[in-house]
């Protein structure tokens, strides 16, 4: 493994990068003008924090995703050694997949993909 | 195995796990812990362990991630900052810390390292997908094929609990 190349190019981007920050926050005018934190030039002013709280549907989206995740997790093998196998590892993966695809149709039926 | 990416990724874990639990923003230290989990799978990589690496990057750093940032983001006081710890607890966890870091270098110091002299089992991609897909004996294709099935309860279970909650709420 060529590490001392990714090294090299870790320093070379956050040198990059630090320059470019720096220099345009000593090239930058500067005013501090209480209306410049106002999010708009027009428009009405915003009320509240902007951290609001997320609709809780989006929970259920992020724990079946996380399942999915997991499925595509035995795929990288699968995928790597699909080709020497052949036909036998088609079918072995048609069938994992056929099982995993009844969760989706239950989640589809269910109305958990659905925006609550 | 590259000592100064040992050495970089060590760094990175450490200081990202002491800044991940003494920010005083619940939000930052989940980022952080992302940080984490990415220079751990940094150093799978450096053990040629890709499959490994790749589990780690997608489930951890990819899903557990999202999971932490989504309920984060669903409960209520997400710009709540942690209030300083009082002093007696502060010093309770210090003892605490203290001891068992000192179990733990108590057993590493006293255990001696040595290679059992076994040779080295191949642990890349392929072998891991020959063995998976295999139906010779000792292959792991109906462990493979069950695991649908457990991830078909999970995707079931999470979906009847979720609903479950919602109906209570609306009947209530």
């Amino acid at each position: 493994m060529n590490s001392e190349m990714l090294i090299l190019f870790f320093i070379i981007a956050l040198v990059l990068v630090g320059i470019a920050i720096i220099f345009s926050s000593l090239a930058a005018p500067r005013s501090t003008n209480p209306i410049k934190f106002d999010p708009y030039e027009c428009g009405i002013p915003t009320e509240g924090p902007a951290w609001i709280q997320f609709n809780v549907g989006y929970y259920l989206f992020a724990i079946i995703y996380l399942i999915f995740d997991v499925e595509t997790v035995f795929l990288f093998p699968w995928a790597v050694v699909m080709k020497s196998i052949g036909i036998r590892a088609f079918v072995e993966i048609l069938i994992f997949f056929f099982i995993l695809v009844l969760g989706l149709l239950y989640a589809w039926k269910k109305k958990a993909l659905k925006w609550a | 195995m590259n000592v100064v990416m040992f050495y970089l990724l060590s760094a990175i874990i450490l200081i990202f796990s002491l800044l991940s639990i003494t920010t005083r923003k619940i939000l930052r230290a989940a980022v952080y812990l992302l940080f984490v989990l990415v220079a751990t799978s940094g150093f799978y990589f450096l053990l040629n362990y890709e499959f490994m690496a790749a589990v780690q990057l997608t489930l951890y750093a990819g899903g557990i991630v999202v999971l932490i940032i989504f309920s984060i983001l669903l409960t209520s006081h997400i710009s709540h900052k942690f209030k300083h710890p009082a002093l007696l607890n502060l010093l309770m966890g210090a003892g605490v810390a203290v001891i068992g870091a000192g179990v733990a270098l108590y057993i590493i110091f006293n255990e001696k390292f040595t290679a059992n002299g076994q040779p080295e089992l191949p642990v890349d991609m392929t072998a891991i997908g020959t063995q998976l897909l295999s139906t010779e004996k000792n292959g792991y294709v109906l462990p493979f094929e069950l695991i649908s099935v457990l991830l078909l309860a999970a995707i079931i279970a999470a979906i009847v609990i979720a609903k479950k909650g919602k109906q209570e709420e609306k009947e209530s």
